[in-house]
């Protein structure tokens, strides 16, 4: 069978469980509240940085106009381009002297402006001549889309075969006649999104007509962003969830602005994380101590109580009462219970224990009544040796042993013959032998009863003498049992004192004086002395003080 | 002071005397007449600049677009002329008339009728030029001794230009405000006649001159593209 845990475990374990358990759940609460507020926060950022971006395009757009207005004004420009294409219309051919002052005068003008390219174009639409960084991807000859409007200035988008490009153009005027178009052009190109998306502190990507012109996230969100049609803050792109914001009035081009909800959400959610971790550890130490202090109170009192049980048992003394522990009503139920139990069970013993020593009693006293002259000598040696071994400071367990083996110490008389026992005339040699078998045969009886075994040396050696010539063992002085020695001048004593048959009893003065002259020889010297001192001066004494003490009438 | 539209009528008139004057050959010459007509009205105003001028009057509007139109025979033979004076003055922050044809050799003056600063300048092969900058009241011509185009603009005013056609033969005109053009004694033979827009650009029309009969030539100009 397995072994039931301890109970510290237990409640350790319970603990433990409960504590895991409330973090669990803290744990998926904050994660989910955190990424809502964070989605709402950065679609709030996407839509605050398009607000600041709005306002910064029509600003710059204002400023560009204003700009590009003010260079379109340029009187060198329009004059040697006016003068060019007269020329060329009037000879079929013109000066290249004059492309080249607008050449140089654009490129003048390019240094001024912020934009990356500046170009004049002619009144069929086509690229005269081009200055500025990206000069380059806009050839001369190139044809390039301006509409065509009322408005004397443009802001839009054009598309290049070179690339996608931001325009500001302003035309050049003669009063009512149009001679070109001045164009600025700043390209959507990476660094463009890079610059757009360090402003808008969101990831940028560029498209047009359905193809992806710059980036600043990876390659497979973009074309997510690209291909999906989901309308609203929010779109799952590249497993990932992003909020995302078109740039207004940049078509053809579509600007978006977007960044990713789970990169926001995962430093608060880190944070959260790290704080709950130290709670948890605070929590488990805390409930650590708290399941241990809990524990100990339940076991301690118990391991307690057990303990004393344990004592108990091992002591076989079951007179005594736990106390209640005073810890927890039921444990002081359990005691008291025990208690209770524990009394029953005393009771019991006490019950049985006086039913087999008046069972004793009444065996010897019927041995003692099978001869008229030994009636209540059982009785009278077992007073007397619990008297003498009072003096001699016998422990109180023994001093039981010896009452009760006193009482008994004839009992193997049962096997000898009333006629040798009542015999008057003195016994025949073969007659003592019978009679000197009693010890052994009493032993041999009260073997059968595992409750007496202690007394049994009491019974056996009652006759032993310590010179070695008494019976059935011839044992010597201390060989002899100190029961046995004093049950054995108790059993002289009362035998002197009493009647026999064949004689009348001998006053105790005279059995004293017998039991001094053999002391040493027959009889323990120790013992004998007991006996003198217990009986206090055999002269002093009255005969009926001494005959109440013995409980009979001294003959 | 002389109106720009009489001041025209004058020049148009010098030239046409001049061009009835000597005959270039002794050949029986005859004249070739006609109308100009534009596509649509090219007129229709427009915003031209962000800028508000500094003048403003109604005077803004042209004449009529037809007046900024030169026809001329293209492939005449050069034929020596009497110079001329013509004048075309800054009014309103605009060259008025916007478009004069002279024979090789005459002056242009160009009188400052606004009362702030004009300039006068020119990018053409045929005539470079700059007349400085110059106030109300003064006034400062240029000779043009070749043939050709010459675009006039004012360096402070970049929104003002002019033409000035130079011939070395005396078969121009410029139109009158109904489109309608005389050229005369114009030698028999084919001629390219064409009629040149400051916008519109060139259109020629191929023309058989017979002696002592007027040939009609009647132009449509097209419509320009936008820019």
């Amino acid at each position: 069978m397995k072994t039931p845990p301890r109970l510290v475990a237990r409640t350790l374990m319970v603990t433990f469980v409960t504590v895991a358990a409330i973090l669990t759940v803290v744990f998926i609460v904050i994660t989910l509240d955190v990424r809502d507020r964070v989605r709402a926060a950065e679609i709030d950022k996407l839509r605050v940085s398009e607000s600041v971006f709005t306002a910064l395009e029509a600003k710059r757009r204002q400023d560009q106009v204003a700009a590009m207005a003010t260079l379109a004004e340029n009187p060198t420009l329009k004059a040697a381009l006016d003068t060019y294409f007269s020329e060329r219309g009037f000879n079929g051919s013109s000066d290249e002297q004059l492309r080249a002052t607008v050449t140089g005068e654009t490129a003048k003008l390019a240094a001024s402006v912020p934009a990356e390219v500046l170009a004049v174009v002619d009144v069929d639409g086509r690229i005269f001549t081009s200055a500025g960084p990206l000069a380059g991807r806009w050839p001369a000859g190139e044809e390039i889309r301006i509409p065509a409007g009322t408005n004397p200035t443009f802001e839009g988008v054009v598309v290049l075969p070179s690339g996608t490009f931001r325009v500001s153009a302003a035309r050049l005027m003669f009063d009512d006649r149009a001679i070109g178009v001045l164009v600025a052009g700043t390209s959507l190109d990476a660094n463009y999104a890079q610059e757009l998306s360090n402003l808008s502190r969101a990831g940028v990507v560029i498209a047009v007509g359905g193809s992806i012109v710059a980036r600043t996230v990876s390659e497979a969100v973009a074309r997510d962003l690209v291909a999906s049609d989901e309308e609203g803050g929010t779109r799952t792109l590249g497993g990932e969830e992003y909020a995302v914001r078109l740039l207004p009035d940049l078509e053809p081009a579509h600007v978006y602005t977007l960044t990713s909800v789970d990169a926001a959400a995962h430093e608060p959610t880190q944070a959260a994380l790290y704080a709950l971790a130290a709670i948890a550890g605070g929590g488990f130490v805390l409930a650590a101590i708290g399941s241990l202090w809990l524990a100990r109170q339940l076991v301690e009192p118990i391991n307690r109580v057990s303990g004393e049980i344990a004592t108990m048992a091992a002591a076989r003394d079951f007179g005594r009462t736990l106390a209640p522990t005073g810890t927890s009503r039921e444990l002081d139920a359990l005691t008291a219970t025990f208690n209770d139990l524990m009394r029953g069970l005393g009771a019991a013993e006490a019950e049985t224990r006086s039913a087999y020593l008046g069972a004793i009693r009444a065996l010897a006293a019927a041995l003692d009544a099978r001869d008229p002259y030994t009636a209540g000598h059982s009785e009278r040696v077992s007073t007397l040796s619990v008297m003498m071994g009072r003096v001699m400071r016998v422990p109180t367990d023994e001093l039981e042993i010896l009452r009760l083996g006193a009482l008994l110490h004839d009992i193997g008389k049962i096997g000898v013959a009333d006629e040798i026992l009542r015999k008057a005339d003195p016994l025949t040699a073969a007659e003592f032998e019978q009679l000197k078998r009693h010890p052994t045969l009493g032993a041999r009886i009260l073997r059968q009863v595992p409750f007496l075994t202690a007394h049994l040396p009491i019974v056996e050696l009652h006759h032993e003498r310590p010179d070695g010539r008494g019976y059935p063992f011839g044992l010597r002085g201390d060989d002899i049992p100190r029961a046995a020695r004093i049950v054995h001048v108790a059993d002289a004593f009362d035998a002197m004192t009493s009647a026999r048959a064949y004689r009348a009893a001998r006053p105790p003065a005279e059995a004293f004086a017998e039991l001094q002259r053999f002391a040493g020889t027959e009889f323990d010297v120790t013992c004998v002395e007991a006996l003198l001192t217990a009986m206090p001066s055999s002269q002093d004494v009255p005969e009926p003080a001494l005959a109440q003490l013995l409980g009979r009438q001294l003959v | 002071m002389m109106r720009p539209r009489h001041l025209l009528c004058v020049v148009a008139a010098t030239i046409g005397l001049l061009a009835a004057g000597p005959r270039p050959e002794a050949q029986e010459a005859a004249s070739v007449r006609g109308r100009v007509a534009i596509g649509i009205p090219v007129t229709a105003k427009r915003a031209t600049s962000t800028y508000s001028r500094s003048v403003q009057t109604m005077a803004l509007a042209p004449e009529s677009e037809l007046r900024h139109v030169v026809v001329y025979v293209k492939d005449a033979p050069k034929t020596p002329l009497t110079p001329v004076n013509a004048e075309i003055r800054q009014k309103d922050e605009n060259f008025v008339p916007r478009v004069v044809a002279v024979p090789v050799g005459s002056e242009v003056t160009f009188p400052n009728d606004d009362p702030i600063y004009h300039n006068v300048f020119s990018l053409s092969r045929t005539k470079t030029f700059d007349l400085g900058r110059f106030p109300r009241g003064k006034s400062r011509g240029v000779r043009f001794d070749k043939p050709g185009l010459v675009k006039v603009f004012c360096q402070i005013h970049s929104h003002m230009s002019a033409t000035v056609m130079v011939f070395d033969h005396p078969w121009f005109a410029i139109p009158d405000e109904g489109g309608r053009f005389d050229l005369s004694g114009v030698p028999p033979g084919t001629h390219q006649i064409t009629a040149w827009h400051e916008r519109l650009g060139d259109t020629t029309l191929q023309v058989s001159v017979e002696p002592g009969r007027a040939a009609i030539v009647d132009f449509v100009l097209p419509v320009p593209a936008q820019p």
